[in-house]
Parts: C-alpha cells; sequence; structure tokens
C-alpha cells in the first residue's frame, strides 16, 4: 500500500491533470456546462423528494435531508461504477505508456470527490434556504470524508482490477450499487426503525455509518457515533492494504489483457 | 561505455486467447463452466511465445534499428524495453531515462484544444508541467497548427492530428528514445522537419532505438541494426549487411513460396528460411546454456596438459527430439581436428547436463579451442564455443582420444531473475 501511494505522489502531475481532464470533458459539449455539477444532484433530489413524499418517508425539511446522504452516495455510487471499467477501458493508455495503472482508479475516485465538493456550497445554500445554519460539528465532515474515501478507492481497486478478467463485473456492480442504495438510509431514516434495524444496518453497511455520521453533522447538529466511524474506519484502510496488493499483484498482466 | 540498454535471455509468452471460447472470460462463463463439471483444465489456453530468448546490448549514444517481419516480436521487444509488459524469463535493465514513442496522441481528447492536450498528452509522456508549460511554444511552432492551436482537436484533420502528437513526443527530452514507426508523419515538408529533429537527437548523444519497415532509414541513420526473426534475434551488425541479409531471407522465402506454395511467409512469427553460410541460428526449441570446464574438480579457464579434463555443456531442451550434440576440437583456424558425438535421452526435456571426458588430450597449439553445435536431425539448432589458453607445455600428438560422454538431469542452470 505504502508504495502504492509513493508511485501516486510520484505521479501526482499525471493524476491531477487527468483529473482536471475529467472534470472540465464531463460538461465541456453540453449547452449548461458546469452548471450540470450542480444540476445533477438537485434534480436527482427533486425526484426522490416527490417519491419520498408519496412514500410517506417525509421528514422535517425533507430536501435538505435527502440531499445531505444524496451527495456523499453519488460519490460513492459513481465512483465504483465508474471505477470498474477504469482499467478495462484504458487499452489506448496501457498498452502505450508506461505509468503505475492505480492512476486510473485514483482518477475517477478523485474526480467523483471533487464534483462532491463542488456540490457542497449547494447543500449549505439548501440549508440556509431552509433556515438551517452549520454549526461547530461540521469539523467532523473532514475525517469522514477522508474515510469514505480510503473505503471507496479500496473497493474501486478490487473491482477495477477483477474487471480486466470478468468483463461482466461492472454490470454486477451496478445493480449491487443500486440494491445498496436502498439498504443505506437516504430516502428514509433509521431512527424509529426497530432496534435490530438501528443496531445491523451501521455495522454491516459501511455507507449506512458515513451518511448517518453526514446526517448528524449537517442535519440533526450533533457528533456523530464516532466509535462505529472509526471501526469502518479501520476496516476500510485494512481493505485498502489488501486491495492494493490485489491490484499491485494483477497489474503487470493488465497491458495484455485489455 | 556502459549500454543503455541490456537484456539478456529474455523470453515473452502471451496466452493464445483464440484457443478461449468467448474473447474473455465473465463470471458468467465460468459459472456455466463450472455448472457443467468442466475442470479449467480443459480450456487452458496454449501459450504464444512472442520471443523466445533476445539477448541485445544497445550501447549509450548510438542509434540502433531494429527489422524483421510483421510478427516477429519487434513491438513486444519495444514493449519489454519500455515497461510496459514484464518479461516471462530473463532480464531487462534499462539506464537512463526512457521516452517510449510507441503510439502518437495518447490520452488526447478530442473536445479539447491543441494547447490543452499539449499538457495532458506531455505529462503522460513523462514530461513535468513546469517542462511543459516552458517547451509550450516550441511544440506549438514545431506543430505549425496557426491558430488551430486553440480550437478543440476533433476539428483536426489527421494529418493535424498527427503533427500535433508528434510535435509534442518529439519534444519529452528522453535519455533514451523508443520510437515504434511513427516517422511517416505528415506532408513532405513535415517529414523533413521530423528527420531533422530525428538527426538533433543524434547529434545530442542520445540513445535511440528505432523500428520500421522502412529499410532505408535503418541504412542512413542507424549505427547498428538488429534482426528479429520469429521471437529471437537472427543478426546483430552494420546496418547494410543485416538489411541485406534481412531483404535475402524474405526473398529466399518469397521464392520459396512461389515454387511450392508454402513457406515461412503464410503464417505470422514464422522464422525466415536460413540463408546459406549463416551460422548463428539460434531457436527457441533447444539451447546451449552452460559450457564449463572442469580439472581437477574445479572449474578451469585454462588447459593443462596431461591431466583429464571434464566439459560440462548444460543444455536447455523445450521439446522431446533426437537431439545430438556435438563437440569440435578445432585447429586454430577454426576446422575441426576432432569431433564427438552424443545423442541425448529422446524422452528428456528440460535442462539436461552432458559431460564429456577425455584423458590425456593431444594437443600441439596455443589454445585448447572446442565448438559445440546442438542438432536436431542434421539442423544445427544452437552453437556454442569455449576456449582453454594452455599452459605449461604441449603433450604432442597422440593417435587416440580417450574420451566418453555423460548425460545427467541435473544440469548447472543459471537462472536468470527479472528485474523490475
Amino acid at each position: 500500500m505504502i508504495r502504492n501511494l509513493r508511485e501516486i505522489y510520484q505521479y501526482r502531475a499525471l493524476l491531477f491533470t487527468m483529473t482536471a481532464r475529467e472534470l472540465k470533458a464531463r460538461y465541456r459539449a453540453s449547452v449548461l456546462g458546469f452548471l450540470w455539477t450542480f444540476l445533477n444532484p438537485t434534480l436527482n433530489m427533486l425526484v426522490f423528494a416527490v417519491v419520498g413524499q408519496l412514500m410517506g418517508a417525509w421528514q422535517p425539511k425533507y430536501p435538505f435531508f435527502l440531499f445531505v446522504g444524496q451527495l456523499p452516495w453519488i460519490y460513492f455510487a459513481t465512483s465504483i461504477i465508474a471505477g470498474a471499467s477504469a482499467i478495462s477501458d484504458r487499452r489506448d493508455l496501457l498498452t502505450k505508456v508506461r505509468f503505475p495503472a492505480q492512476v486510473l482508479p485514483s482518477v475517477v475516485v478523485l474526480t467523483n470527490l471533487a464534483n462532491y465538493m463542488l456540490a457542497l456550497p449547494l447543500l449549505l445554500a439548501l440549508g440556509l434556504f431552509f433556515g438551517d445554519f452549520p454549526t461547530w460539528h461540521v469539523v467532523y465532515f473532514l475525517p469522514v470524508v477522508l474515510l469514505q474515501t480510503v473505503l471507496t478507492l479500496a473497493i474501486v481497486y478490487a473491482v477495477s482490477a477483477f474487471n480486466v478478467n470478468f468483463r461482466d463485473l461492472q454490470h454486477i456492480v451496478a445493480n449491487v450499487i443500486t440494491m445498496m442504495f436502498f439498504l443505506t438510509p437516504i430516502i428514509w431514516t433509521v431512527q424509529g426503525k426497530p432496534d435490530w434495524v438501528q443496531k445491523w444496518v451501521p455495522i454491516l453497511n459501511p455507507m449506512a455509518t458515513f451518511v448517518i455520521a453526514y446526517r448528524d453533522i449537517f442535519y440533526d447538529h450533533r457528533v456523530p457515533d464516532l466509535q462505529a466511524i472509526a471501526a469502518w474506519g479501520g476496516v476500510s484502510l485494512l481493505l485498502l492494504w489488501v486491495t492494493s496488493l490485489i491490484f499491485e499483484s494483477r497489474r503487470e498482466e493488465f497491458a495484455e489483457l485489455v | 561505455m556502459t549500454a543503455a540498454i541490456v537484456l539478456k535471455g529474455v523470453t515473452k509468452s502471451f496466452k493464445k486467447s483464440a484457443a478461449r471460447r468467448a474473447e474473455y472470460t465473465t463470471f458468467k462463463s465460468e459459472l456455466l463452466r463450472w455448472v457443467r463439471g468442466e475442470k479449467r483444465g480443459d480450456l487452458t489456453p496454449g501459450r504464444i511465445e512472442a520471443l523466445k530468448g533476445v539477448d541485445l546490448e544497445v550501447p549509450q549514444g548510438k542509434t540502433v534499428g531494429i527489422v524483421g517481419r510483421n510478427g516477429s516480436g519487434k513491438s513486444t521487444l519495444l514493449k519489454l524495453i519500455t515497461g510496459i509488459y514484464a518479461p516471462t524469463s530473463g532480464t531487462v535493465q534499462v539506464n537512463g531515462r526512457i521516452s517510449a514513442l510507441l503510439d502518437l496522441g495518447a490520452g488526447f481528447h478530442p473536445d479539447f484544444t491543441g494547447r490543452e492536450n499539449i499538457l495532458i498528452n506531455g505529462i503522460i509522456l513523462g514530461m513535468s508541467r513546469a517542462d511543459v508549460r516552458q517547451r509550450m511554444s516550441q511544440i506549438i511552432e514545431f506543430a505549425e497548427l496557426g491558430d488551430f492551436i486553440d480550437e478543440p482537436v476533433r476539428t483536426y484533420s489527421s494529418g493535424m492530428f498527427m503533427r500535433l502528437a508528434f510535435a509534442v513526443a518529439t519534444h519529452v527530452d528522453p535519455e533514451i528514445l523508443i520510437i515504434d514507426e511513427i516517422l511517416a508523419v505528415g506532408d513532405d515538408h513535415f517529414q523533413r522537419k521530423s528527420q531533422a529533429k530525428m538527426y538533433e537527437f543524434k547529434a545530442q548523444k542520445k540513445t535511440i532505438v528505432l523500428v520500421t519497415h522502412d529499410l532505408g532509414t535503418i541504412e542512413r541513420w542507424c549505427d547498428h541494426a538488429v534482426w528479429i526473426d520469429g521471437g529471437v534475434t537472427r543478426q546483430v551488425g552494420a546496418p547494410a549487411a543485416v538489411v541485406a541479409a534481412y531483404r535475402e531471407a524474405v526473398h529466399v522465402a518469397e521464392a520459396q513460396n512461389a515454387r511450392t506454395g508454402d513457406s515461412a511467409l503464410l503464417a505470422p512469427g514464422l522464422a525466415l528460411p536460413a540463408l546459406p553460410g549463416e551460422t548463428t541460428v539460434a531457436q527457441a526449441e533447444g539451447k546451449i546454456e552452460v559450457v564449463e570446464a572442469w580439472q581437477q574438480g574445479a572449474v578451469a579457464d585454462s588447459y593443462r596438459p596431461g591431466a583429464s579434463l571434464e566439459v560440462r555443456v548444460t543444455t536447455e531442451l523445450k521439446a522431446a527430439k533426437a537431439w545430438v550434440l556435438e563437440l569440435e576440437l578445432c585447429r586454430p583456424d577454426g576446422s575441426a581436428w576432432f569431433t564427438a558425438r552424443c545423442p541425448l535421452p529422446a524422452e528428456r526435456t528440460g535442462h539436461v547436463l552432458a559431460t564429456w571426458s577425455a584423458k590425456e588430450l593431444p594437443w600441439l597449439f596455443d589454445a585448447l579451442k572446442l565448438k559445440f553445435k546442438l542438432l536436431d536431425g542434421d539442423a544445427v539448432v544452437a552453437t556454442a564455443s569455449h576456449t582453454l589458453p594452455i599452459v605449461g607445455g604441449n603433450s604432442g600428438v597422440k593417435e587416440h582420444v580417450k574420451q566418453s560422454w555423460h548425460v545427467d538431469g541435473a544440469g548447472a542452470v543459471v537462472r536468470r531473475e527479472a528485474v523490475a
């Protein structure tokens, strides 16, 4: 993992340039351009706001409630779905240029992280619209984002490496992610649910732990469950260690198999 | 002077994907296979050996051209040198910052302007941001795109695209430059300009490895030429000689084709026919790995007449054939004076050690010159030679050589590990 990160640091110019390229390319050809960074999650949120209301999942300030959980979820889900083909779709680079292959999945994660960060002002604006001012609890935001990034990176490394051999993995992953969306308290909340739900959902689903933490920070204005975050953070680091080993062991074959 | 690139016994094999039923394995296919109860072994694909043991040394500051027919392993060789592939066995050593121009426009994005793509492409090719910024104006000037430099690349003509890509690629400032078939870019004027750029690289004493089918370029530019054929280095030497031999072999193959309708030309990767008088035809199926002379229980680097001598020859046999190892004692002019043949066990593959023991070798010359041939029937598959200077006087001519062969499975194998 150390070697993996050191190489990424050495090739940071490549990482940042490619990330900037992805961010620019995403909206370059469209009329509204950069505005899509904000429009996408907003429209997404409005859809769920309507659906949520129909389903009777209403919470106070529901659009804001939704948005707090949705933004990190979009970050996580898009990273993994796009990251699955990060290696297998880049034949053009892998067979022609020598560079550490982990840059490719890392670019995907970093791009989506940047999108998440760029959408934060919108989150704050929406909060202010509902008369919700951020409190000192936002100091917990940075560590939670970092640990979520570790988890995302760990999963993306494994998925992108295996997708080189098993090309249908990316479709399987997309479906698992959709299923996971409903198992994560984004359009709903664990509060008021049976005890076993409150206990087991955050234990079994790391994204549930992180989403609950974000909601504690921005929506409920309270100190998040540090124990749960630390536990999943530790597991995420361990997972990153394992998956970067897996990635590294397979990496020499990428140029031949893509 | 040190070598910029050293390749020792490099082999590279790929999985033969044609043997698989689908283009890629998928979870679905693996699951179906498991349900049907097929073993993985049923589908285990064969391997294609693209390189079968290449030894190559590129001296610093020289331009080396690589020739060979399609599928002979040239591009694989370049990818091994640049580190895109890892060798299956053998070592690849590169001394110096390497830049590979294997493909033009890697990472170009059609929606970005020429200027933006210069930055991205330059960084992908290994320049730092500062390097690219510094050379930006040179690159733009070289590409001769005028106002188009601020237009998206998708609006470029293919010639303009290639010119921009070539401009970036040649402004990466490497110590070792690897070029694969990309010199013929743009119109006449631009080609002359590209060639001037290449001469500039040469004048700056940069090491250049060049693969091209334009044999004239090889003859004009290169200090050395290497002919890769059927995954082995067939000939190394002066460009004119190597190119001539290559041309002749192609010619022979074509004549063969016209005559019999069958030749190496029909399938990619097959070795071209041997030329008359060509001595070193290294083949993959068998090779002579190590030759050692032993005297009085130790490896000897000289021969003391009168004492008995043991010569241990380690061969590597990849196919079970009627292998014969031949040893020649040579006169100073290289002609054979005495020949000893040893059939190797037909069922044996892998490393086979053959030991030749001789008592009272008759010798009058200054040095004991030994030549070895590995034969498959009458065809010479591999050769090696070994020379031992004579110390301590001559023993005089004897009528007979008392000698014997002994074949053993376990050879003195020097295993070479790949270095990163």
